[in-house]
């Protein structure tokens, strides 16, 4: 089990590309050109008294059809705060009727690769990690990244929803998705970044035999030739380098016997957020089942969302 | 007589005669990207229940020699079920099995999440989850049809979804030496739908939400699917993680239940919801298997 310690102790290797806040204005610049064409489809099974429940498409990097699940209070006067919940690696995007009820909007995201986003691109799972890896303008998550940031937009283009009070969350990739899109979207006021991953590749990549990170291991392995390459564009991708760009209060949760994203490289991106931060960490839990986290999150959001002004800036 | 009170055995009885007439015809190919040094990755296809080709991924240890120990870890809920990673994998089979309607399995029909736990559940012969747990049956056939190894001692292994297939093929395959299942998917309990559920199994309330006057039909589809009716039938020892708090996949009054009928239980119980034990479990579980196994 890591301890503080072992936190303390480790230092990451990963460094900030000199060009790095360039090419991620040019990768949101370009995304800005593609109309988004949010549509919403009522689904009456899913919808009960408190929440009608949509499925929603917008599009995205190529004009790829992005999905998601939408969740808005049949009660209370709108604009609604909003939470928007990135996903994990390889599970699907679940509904969160439970916000409903609090009169909070809910948007769950199904990036590309993901059940409903995956028609024109399918890289599978493993095989999203290192798809296109050998160069930081063909890698998959150039397009994942902008997915969630499209999120945002999507959300902005909600009348019901209070464009001063848009929050971010998720665990695993959904913590290094949240991490990440707080830092390319300063309309995120606050996220929770849950057992993250996407942080410190090279040294996850050593620490850990276990998936996703061991993919990059098995490319490594099978491409010895590209090694190099494959470093290079995860530099433009790794969460740590976001993590002083985030302006927002931001909590990151480690589960200190995790053992698919190393608390070490978690805490690495903790140790570089600027603003506002709070560290939650779970002595006896593994990668996403501390038992106390979903309620802590819950309450974390809910605390930031009634700490804003509706309608206007928060200050 | 309502239909739920059918014998679920003559029902299963008569999906493993389907099965017996169907060849497996199965398909193996190493996956040079995904192995490893102590071990090969294959990707293997073998025909299910309707002709569906299915899918999974099977490690053998490189230095397998004689009867090797075989781990068949059933899948989840969700569309995908990939290499997970366990150390075992360097001295016994481990076989990670889909379901018709997961990825690579997928070629007919793609399950949806939600919507995959009530598709066709108006009626026993429409409804999917039937498929679904006749083709963990069929995982089973297939590990035991493999050519990479000679398959010793097996334990299944499997969370929510997972673990009440593995306890499922426990009570239909007597080949089974151990089960380790994790707050097993409690689907087709009389009693579920009296609990406050939230999702995977909060699907069945968004249905009956709908289609009030269905609640029977669905009872009589579910029926057999029942892990604590199918318990008594299971002869191997099974290790049974609950959550206290779990709505989603096995209340613990059902767990219980199922407890109870389990012929050799070890039960552990935590302060959890659907994650039910969480790290602490992992350990156990971990210690438990290799001896199970006799991997030490």
């Amino acid at each position: 089990m890591a301890d503080q310690k072992d936190l303390d102790a480790f230092v990451t290797q990963v460094t900030r590309p000199e060009d790095f806040d360039d090419f991620w204005e040019r990768v949101l610049a370009g995304l800005a050109e593609i109309p988004l064409e949010p549509s919403l489809s009522p689904d009456p099974m899913r919808s009960n008294a408190e929440v009608d429940v949509s499925r929603v498409h917008y599009r995205s990097l190529d004009g790829l059809e992005i999905s998601g699940w939408y969740c808005v209070p049949t009660e209370g006067d709108g604009p609604f705060p909003a939470v928007i919940r990135f996903p994990g690696y390889k599970g699907e995007p679940g509904l969160r009727r439970d916000w409903g009820r609090k009169e909070v909007v809910t948007l769950t995201v199904a990036v590309r690769g993901k059940l409903g986003s995956h028609a024109d691109f399918n890289p599978g799972y493993p095989g999203l990690l290192t798809h296109g890896i050998q160069g930081r303008d063909t890698y998959g998550y150039k397009g994942v990244i902008s997915d969630c940031s499209r999120a945002v937009d999507f959300l902005l283009s909600r009348p019901e929803v209070d464009p001063q009070r848009i929050f971010a969350c998720g665990s695993s990739q959904g913590g290094g998705l949240t991490l990440i899109t707080s830092a390319l979207r300063a309309e995120i006021k606050g996220g929770v970044a849950g057992y993250p991953f996407l942080c410190c590749f090279p040294e996850s990549m050593r620490m850990l035999r276990s998936y996703p990170y061991d993919e990059l291991n098995c490319y490594a392995r099978v491409y010895p030739d590209l090694a190099r390459e494959m470093l290079e564009t995860l530099r433009y991708y790794d969460a740590v380098n976001f993590a002083p760009g985030i302006k927002c209060p931001m909590v990151v949760g480690i589960a200190l016997e995790d053992e698919v994203c190393p608390p070490e490289t978690s805490y690495a991106a903790y140790q570089r957020l600027t603003g506002p931060k709070e560290l939650w960490l779970f002595p006896d839990s593994g990668h996403g089942n501390a038992h106390d986290y979903p309620a802590k999150e819950t309450e974390w959001l809910e605390r930031q969302i009634n700490l804003t002004k509706p309608g206007g800036a928060d200050d | 007589m309502t239909e739920h009170r059918t014998d679920p055995d003559a029902i299963w009885d008569s999906l493993d005669r389907q099965l017996e007439q169907i060849p497996l015809d199965l398909e193996q190919e190493r996956d040079a990207f995904y192995s490893q040094p102590d071990w090969d990755v294959y990707r293997l296809h073998y025909t299910g229940l309707d002709g569906y080709r299915l899918f999974c991924w099977l490690s053998a240890p490189v230095s397998a020699n004689g009867p090797v120990p075989a781990l068949l870890r059933m899948p989840d809920y969700g569309s995908v079920h990939d290499i997970v990673y366990t150390p075992l994998r360097s001295v016994a089979l481990v076989m990670n099995a889909t379901h018709r309607g997961q990825r690579q399995s997928e070629s007919v029909f793609q399950a949806n999440y939600p919507g995959l736990l009530t598709q066709g559940i108006e009626r026993q012969d429409t409804f999917v989850m039937m498929r679904v747990f006749a083709d963990a049956l069929r995982a089973v056939d297939a590990l035991l049809g493999q050519t990479l190894a000679e398959v010793g001692p097996i334990a299944l292994t499997g969370n929510g979804l997972g673990g009440a297939l593995s306890l499922l093929a426990a009570a239909r395959r007597p080949r089974i030496t151990a089960v380790a299942a994790d707050t097993p998917l409690a689907l087709g309990h009389p009693e579920l739908l009296e609990h406050d559920l939230v999702y995977p199994l909060a699907e069945l309330t968004d249905y009956l939400r709908v289609y009030p006057h269905r609640k029977e039909a669905i009872l009589g589809s579910m029926a057999p699917l029942d892990p604590v009716a199918a318990a008594p039938k299971v002869e191997a020892p099974v290790l049974l993680s609950l959550g206290r708090r779990d709505r989603g996949l096995c209340p613990l009054r059902i767990g219980e239940l199922l407890a109870a009928r389990l012929p050799h239980c070890d039960l552990r119980v935590y302060d959890g919801a659907s994650e039910g034990g969480g790290h602490p479990h992992s350990v156990v579980r971990e210690a438990w298997l290799r001896e199970q196994l006799g991997v030490g």
